[in-house]
């Protein structure tokens, strides 16, 4: 267990089950915690790339990650392993580039560890071997990339990855790691979701993140609006995601921060419960902060460094939970920082003030 | 005792985020706990504050009883 103190009460990180808990001051008090040194306005999870190294060249890569990319040094990440620990954060999610291109991966898991922090990593499992597998022991957990079987998979990424990533998940089962998947939804890999889904959890993944197509890096271009979902995709959504929760038991379903701007639909009256499951929509510059490979600080991984975020949607009910939406998706689209306009609520309204966005989809 | 405490604490969790969030890009939540049935939120809750008073730190009667 891992605590720390806020003017509003305690975040508590605990190991089994793994969960991140909320407590007001009289539950930190009765929990015996110190409520001295309030850590206030610090992030909870540092999304820290290690590398900018990627031979693979995803054509959405939001870091815009290349085969002479290199490797951020060894003792520049233990310096920033010891500042993320001093500012409260608990969890330290690597990435890239692809993280397992590095020899001491499973080494920097463990100095994070011995720092009080939560290590996980997210790979393509490109070039993922059984001793490879068995080295990331000390993570928490990893996240193999991982949009679809097949011709799915490259219609997302543009190379075919998906053996790759099914021979990863394989070995990291074999080797007792604990692993889950990260699925990209696009207009060609949202069809497949629920064979996708079936495919990883007979791997033994152990829980699946969908995560919204963003236009950041190489995914910054026109293509994106023939890449994201479809308006009927975004209506769907809500149906498609509730019968896979249930039906994919044990796989566990989690939803990225962008996406939640899409379900408002099927949100729109329950962001009580949404606050009480912790499901929050943007956590860019609040809970969450990115470290490139170049040593830069963004709010989150798809947004610039230094970028100023704003509070639309003020008369939203469940704006307090959605936070506004995609922040990445709104200023490619719009060029300010918010409302998300693919949210559906946002979307009727400015059809119904004449200022649609209709003409730029290409539905 | 033990009851006692966990049901105190469980009065005052404001909110329960499960697993690890293992992404490297976006922060996720588990989702499927908000479409079974409204008992495994309880359920869940139930878990949670149990966890958390193994885990926390004894309070100074409990020390001496």
């Amino acid at each position: 267990m891992r605590a720390r103190a806020e003017t509003w009460g305690a975040w508590v990180r605990l190991d089994d089950p793994p969960a991140l808990v909320a407590l007001d001051r009289d539950g930190a008090r009765a929990l015996g915690l110190d409520l001295r040194v309030i850590h206030g306005g610090e992030p909870l999870e540092a999304h820290v790339a290690v590398t900018s190294q990627c031979g693979v060249g995803c054509e959405g890569c939001y870091l815009d990650a290349r085969p002479d990319g290199a490797h951020v040094p060894r003792e520049t990440l233990e310096r920033t392993l010891d500042d993320l620990a001093a500012r409260g954060v608990f969890t330290v999610a690597f990435g890239g580039g692809e993280p397992i291109l590095r020899d001491d991966l499973g080494d920097l898991a463990t100095s994070a560890r011995a720092r009080g922090l939560l290590p996980v990593v997210t790979t393509s499992g490109i070039g993922m071997t059984p001793a490879k597998a068995r080295s990331l022991a000390p993570f928490a957990q990893v996240n193999v990339s991982y949009d679809g079987e097949g011709e799915v998979y490259r219609a997302v990424r543009a190379f075919p990855g998906a053996p790759s990533a099914e021979r990863a998940m394989a070995l990291l089962r074999d080797a007792g790691v604990p692993f889950g998947v990260n699925v990209v939804l696009t207009r060609q890999s949202f069809p497949s979701l629920e064979s996708t889904l079936s495919r990883a959890r007979s791997l033994g993944a152990r829980e699946a993140q969908l995560l919204r197509y963003k236009p950041a890096g190489r995914a910054a271009r026109l293509e994106y609006l023939d890449k994201r979902l479809s308006r009927d995709q975004v209506a769907a959504l809500g149906d498609v995601v509730r019968r896979l929760s249930l039906e994919m038991q044990p796989l566990r379903l989690r939803i990225d921060c962008a996406m939640v701007a899409l379900l408002s639909d099927v949100f729109y009256d329950r962001a009580a419960e949404l606050e009480a499951l912790g499901v929050f929509g943007c956590e860019a510059g609040r809970n969450l902060v990115a470290l490139r490979a170049d040593g830069r600080e963004a709010p989150c991984s798809f947004l610039d460094p230094g970028a100023v975020l704003e509070g639309p949607c003020a008369d939203c009910a469940l704006s307090r939970v959605c936070r506004g939406g995609c922040r990445a998706v709104a200023r490619f689209l719009t060029g300010h920082d918010g409302p998300d306009p693919e949210c559906p609520r946002v979307v009727r309204r400015e059809r119904e003030t004449g200022r649609s966005e209709d003409q730029k989809r290409g539905d | 005792m033990s009851e006692e405490r966990e049901k105190e604490i469980a009065e005052h969790v404001v909110a329960v985020r499960e697993g690890h969030g293992a992404n490297c890009s976006s922060i996720g939540s588990v989702i499927d706990t908000l479409f079974v049935a409204q008992a495994a939120a309880g359920a869940l809750l139930v878990v949670v504050a149990a966890a958390l008073a193994a885990a926390a730190p004894k309070k100074e009667e409990e020390k001496k009883s």
